[in-house]
């Protein structure tokens, strides 16, 4: 169209405008009037008009914001042949939403590697960051020839990189668009495909982005599955139950310009954004087989919506009605692996393999009776290897890059679908579970797993399970975690769970139950939100026993992500730490803790070689040092003189700070023979210290403190300690007890008496219940009611020499001397086979009022350093005894102020 | 007086002589405009405040202050100065659209993606600035104030009473350049 005159250009404007706000039906009639018969002038007002209506916001926005991302974008770009400590920058490779990869020189060992700059808005979060790390960094250690190695991540300016190993060839989409695979080099692919997917299941390491932009096809036709790990960069941790794409999809209803995962290659569960496990792998992958295969993508269509509604709804053209060639097995594993409920896929990657190989095997078999046949006319397909080879040399020029090239897109139109996704397909689904987890859960009591194995020697397995993720979790801050005992009262007892949780005072209870065959093991765990009534998530875990290590640490990772518990990097690190990669430690260790726990001397002899069994297959686990350590302790405390049993504790748990520093249980061990044995204060507060930063939630560190602090006479201060340990651990026996024995020691005898008599109402007293309880009895002069308590004490749990000897002592000191002795001598028998600490000897002579046996037995217990002479300053036993000069030398060697 | 007065009064002076009808005065002020306009520019993109786009007008204002001697403005240096700074802020913008090309055809398209709908969501499909520019010229060479009237609309930000104030004219008659213009670029740009 020929310029209007500047003079007719005027007249167009003015008639264009006043048009504008003339309806259409009024404009027909404007425009012949207006324009008078000149068609030139009517044409361009006419076109005119058809261009505003099309332009829409055309330029309404300031032109700036054209610019804006460009100029955003272009700072994070690293100019060429730039050097960054010893790479240097050759090439742009490849740009996508996921950052830049460039190929670079690593100057130092002079190979060319790619260098990942991930995008800014990324590596802002720390956290996600460094999930995302993690998990590239462990697919790469698994070593496995198709999965890209990583060689180092680090950090310039603010901007994050990943090295990896530089893989020349062209990416599976690439191939793709450029010619239909034959059926023996589909396959070839498919199986290092799978072959890395299995590496990386088996070690619980889920792709989540399977797609064939992520499948490099190196020249030589070796196959690398790369970016493991990516999807956790656009995870949003604290979204419960949120699958990383749905998550994103949903976030991008607020906030448009962030990356959302492939719809293509999406599982249903990812669709629906349920949580995904290694079957989700296995769907993304049975599409990309099956648009090897087909040429075509299993589900197509024009925007995302489309596309994902197919995956949930549609199933696929079947593939022999693409590809007549393609063998029924073949199209049997394409459809397993492509069901749409996961529980009839493909359980593993491993099976999927197998069939796999079949397949190749059989279509192998298959080619040779062919030949044997007919004439050799497609033997160039039979060597696809070599094919593939030459068809990858020649475009080698065009396919140097690691990532695909990026494509333009209609991105107008598929934003706009998202967001219409997000808001109807997902919205649903999103709120039906927002307001589940609307309250976010800071405690919980995890119930002993149920062995349904039908096999009692694999409770250890159960209750080591339960531990191992009791112990796990209490590492994190704000997450009230209900210790063992308190939650092992309820084991084999079939308790109504909102009665649990009333009495352990806890907003969500962990189910599980474990099934363990051969070297199979099964675990289903299920997260109770009481208030609600329901179960906001569950997994089922199918591992090998090989990986029961690792399986601790990931799903303590699955809970504290359902939980929204929001972790820090640190404690992100300790939750997911493998304390050892040797399963068979790892078992021996559990079995270790099984028998700690029961605390006879006899089980703690079986712990201390169940132990050391683990250490033979592990040598480096930490943790199994931290078990003998507190084996010998215990062993020390009751069973053995303490200067025999404490050193080998000590030197355990040195031995475990020295593989790991940061080992709580390691400090709380080294505390513990700080505290009793070598009675050094300071130093056993620093240790308290440590441990408790390290697992803030453990309730064993503020006992130790109660205990140092009531020797020190600091009542208030050690109240305050139990208080804070039974928060943590409410049924626990020992602490009840101990915050009567507090009062008890702290001359508070009433409300020794209170606490302790609930205690034994609530069931859960113990042979030191019964001992404060009597003592508190007799410092009030209640003769009568401390021997029956003692008595009763004996009679419900054990003769035990502490029992004993208090017996004895409140005959003595209500005048029954000779009933005393007669104790005394019970005493003197069982010393006779069995360690008896002297301190209870000098408690049976303080009540009988021989000062000088009393000081033998107190100089003995120091000889053997008795760990109940930390309490000597506050002993309500000795307090006769207290202006002696003996007694202050006494306290002074014990290190305690007079 | 330092350099930064002298540079203001110079700058006044060429402003005075520009309004006056001094056509080449434009060829001198020009380049300190833009050099001032780009240096703002790019240190507000190098600040990267989250949940701030760059306000233009803002920028202008702000440069406008910095580069001429206030002792002698009045209302007619201002809406000079604008005419002149939203020149400059298109010869910014196209200047950095202009890159953004050399780049694409580098091979690589600044926004995305790793491929079918992986994608950096963006607004609607991008305005060609470079296009943008050279059918803006067209325009010109017909009508040169309703070419104005996008330089201050769409390259500095300004609204129609602003823009209308600046070229002084009526609101009506920039609104209906304005629409005009849009109408005709687009269909420039779609052609």
């Amino acid at each position: 169209m020929s310029l209007l005159s500047p003079e007719k250009w005027q007249e167009a404007k003015e008639i264009f405008y006043a048009a504008l706000r003339r309806t259409p039906a009024e404009r027909e009639q404007f425009l012949n009037e207006s324009c008078r018969g000149d068609d030139d002038l009517r044409r361009e007002v006419q076109s005119l008009l058809s261009a505003s209506e099309s332009a829409g916001s055309f330029m309404q926005n300031p032109a700036v914001n054209e610019i804006a991302e460009a100029l955003a974008a272009k700072k994070e770009r690293i100019p060429l042949n730039q050097s960054l400590g010893h790479y240097r920058i050759l090439n742009l490779l490849g740009q996508g939403g996921m950052g830049e990869v460039y190929l670079a020189e690593d100057t130092r060992l002079e190979r060319k590697v790619a260098f990942k700059v991930l995008p800014s808005a990324f590596a802002q979060d720390a956290g996600r960051m460094r999930r995302f790390v993690q998990e590239a960094k462990a697919a790469s250690a698994l070593n496995h020839p198709n999965i890209l190695t990583i060689y180092e991540t680090g950090e310039f300016e603010n901007t994050k990189y990943i090295v990896s190993e530089y893989v020349e060839g062209e990416t599976l989409s690439e191939r793709l668009h450029r010619e239909p695979l034959n059926l023996k080099v589909a396959l070839d692919i498919a199986i290092q495909i799978t072959s890395a997917l299995q590496a990386a299941h088996r070690a619980s390491i889920v792709h989540r982005d399977i797609k064939p932009d992520n499948v490099m096809i190196r020249p030589d036709g070796v196959v690398k599955l790369l970016d493991f790990g990516i999807a956790k960069l656009t995870e949003k941790q604290s979204d419960v139950d949120l699958g990383s794409e749905a998550a994103t999809a949903i976030k991008i209803n607020t906030t448009p310009g962030v990356i959302i995962g492939t719809a293509n290659y999406m599982s249903p569960e990812q669709a629906l954004g349920k949580t995904v496990d290694a079957r989700t792998d296995i769907f993304s992958f049975g599409l990309v087989l099956y648009e090897m295969l087909a040429g075509k993508r299993a589900f197509e269509g024009e925007n995302a919506i489309e596309v994902i509604s197919s995956i949930l709804q549609t199933e696929a053209v079947p593939l022999s009605r693409l590809r007549p060639e393609v063998a029924h097995d073949i199209e049997r594993i394409v459809g397993k692996a492509l069901r749409k409920d996961r529980e009839e896929r493909y359980q593993t990657a491993k099976d999927l393999l197998i069939d796999l190989k079949d397949a190749r095997e059989e279509l192998q078999f298959q080619k040779k009776r062919e030949r044997s046949h007919a004439p050799p006319r497609d033997q160039v397909e039979t060597q696809i290897i070599n094919a593939a080879t030459t068809d990858a040399a020649q475009s080698s020029s065009r396919a140097e890059r690691i990532i695909a090239q990026v494509r333009n897109h209609k991105l107008g139109f598929i934003v706009l679908s998202l967001l219409v996704l997000a808001g109807i397909g997902l919205g649903y689904w999103y709120f039906s579970h927002r307001i589940s987890i609307a309250n976010q859960i800071e405690s919980i009591a995890i119930m002993p797993f149920i062995n349904e194995s039908g096999n009692a020697d694999t409770e250890y397995l159960s209750d080591g399970m339960t531990e191992a993720l009791i112990s796990s979790l209490s590492q994190l801050p704000r997450l009230n975690v209900k210790a063992r005992s308190s939650v092992f009262r309820y084991k084999g007892a079939n308790t109504d769970l909102q009665q649990i949780a009333k009495e352990l005072n806890v907003q969500a209870i962990l189910n599980g139950r474990i099934v363990q065959r051969g070297g199979d093991l099964s675990l289903y765990v299920e997260l109770v939100d009481i208030a609600m009534d329901k179960v906001i998530w569950s997994r089922t875990y199918n591992r090998q026993m090989t990986n029961l290590a690792s399986l601790q640490s990931e799903i303590s990772r699955d809970v504290s992500n359902n939980l929204r518990a929001k972790l820090s990097g640190p404690d992100e690190q300790r939750l997911v730490k493998n304390y050892t990669e040797n399963s068979e430690a790892y078992q021996l260790y559990l079995k270790g803790n099984f028998e700690w726990n029961k605390h006879t001397r006899e089980d703690l002899q079986k712990g201390i070689e169940y132990y050391n069994q683990a250490l033979e297959k592990d040598p480096n686990f930490a943790l199994a040092y931290t078990g003998l350590a507190a084996c010998y302790g215990v062993l020390g405390d009751e069973y053995l003189p303490p200067n025999e049993g404490f050193p080998k504790a000590k030197d355990y748990a040195a031995k475990a700070l020295s593989i790991d520093g940061a080992l709580a249980e390691a400090h709380t061990a080294m505390a513990a023979v700080r505290l009793y044995y070598d009675w050094d204060w300071a130093e056993a507060t620093e240790e308290l210290e440590r441990a408790q930063t390290l697992k803030p939630n453990d309730p064993s560190p503020h006992l130790l403190r109660s205990d140092l602090l009531i020797a020190l006479g600091r009542v208030d201060e050690a109240h305050a300690e139990v208080k804070r340990a039974r928060e943590l651990d409410p049924l626990s026996r020992l602490f009840n007890t101990v915050d009567g024995a507090d009062s008890y020691l702290g001359r508070q005898y009433d409300e020794a008496i209170t606490q302790l008599e609930k205690t034994i109402n609530l069931d859960l007293a113990f042979n030191e219940t019964y001992l404060y309880l009597g003592l508190a009895y007799e410092q009030k002069r209640m003769y009568q009611r401390a021997i029956e308590t003692f008595q009763k004490g004996m009679s419900q749990t054990e003769r035990h020499p502490q029992l004993i000897a208090s017996l004895a002592h409140a005959y003595a000191v209500s005048g029954r001397r000779d009933k005393a002795l007669k104790v005394l001598d019970e005493l003197r028998e069982i010393s006779k086979h069995s360690y008896v600490s002297p301190y209870l000897f000098a408690v049976v002579y303080t009540g009988l009022n021989d000062k000088d046996q009393t000081f033998a037995w107190l100089d003995k217990a120091f000889e053997d350093r008795s760990l109940f002479l930390i309490w000597l300053k506050v002993d309500p036993f000795f307090d006769d005894l207290r202006d002696d000069p003996r007694f202050q030398t006494l306290l002074r060697r014990v290190g305690l102020p007079s | 007086m330092n350099e930064g007065e002298r540079k203001a009064a110079a700058i006044t002076q060429m402003l005075r002589e520009w309004s006056d009808g001094k056509a080449e005065a434009l060829e001198n002020l020009l380049p300190l405009v833009y050099a001032e306009l780009h240096r703002q520019a790019a240190s507000f993109l190098r600040k990267e405040r989250p949940g701030h786009t760059l306000q233009t007008t803002a920028l202008i204002n702000e440069a406008y202050l910095r580069l001429i001697d206030r002792r002698s403005v009045n209302w007619q240096n201002r809406a000079h100065f604008f005419a002149v700074a939203a020149q400059a802020m298109r010869r910014i913008l196209v200047d950095y659209a202009k890159a953004k090309h050399r780049k694409k055809r580098g091979g690589n398209d600044i926004k995305l993606s790793l491929d079918g709908v992986t994608l950096v969501a963006s607004k609607e499909k991008g305005i060609d600035l470079v296009a943008l520019d050279e059918a803006l010229d067209k325009l010109s060479e017909r009508d040169k104030q309703q070419a104005s009237v996008v330089e201050l609309r769409y390259f500095s930000g300004l609204s129609l009473e602003e823009t209308a104030e600046v070229l002084h004219v009526s609101r009506a008659t920039v609104a209906r350049d304005w629409e005009s213009a849009r109408a005709w670029l687009h269909r420039e740009l779609t052609k």
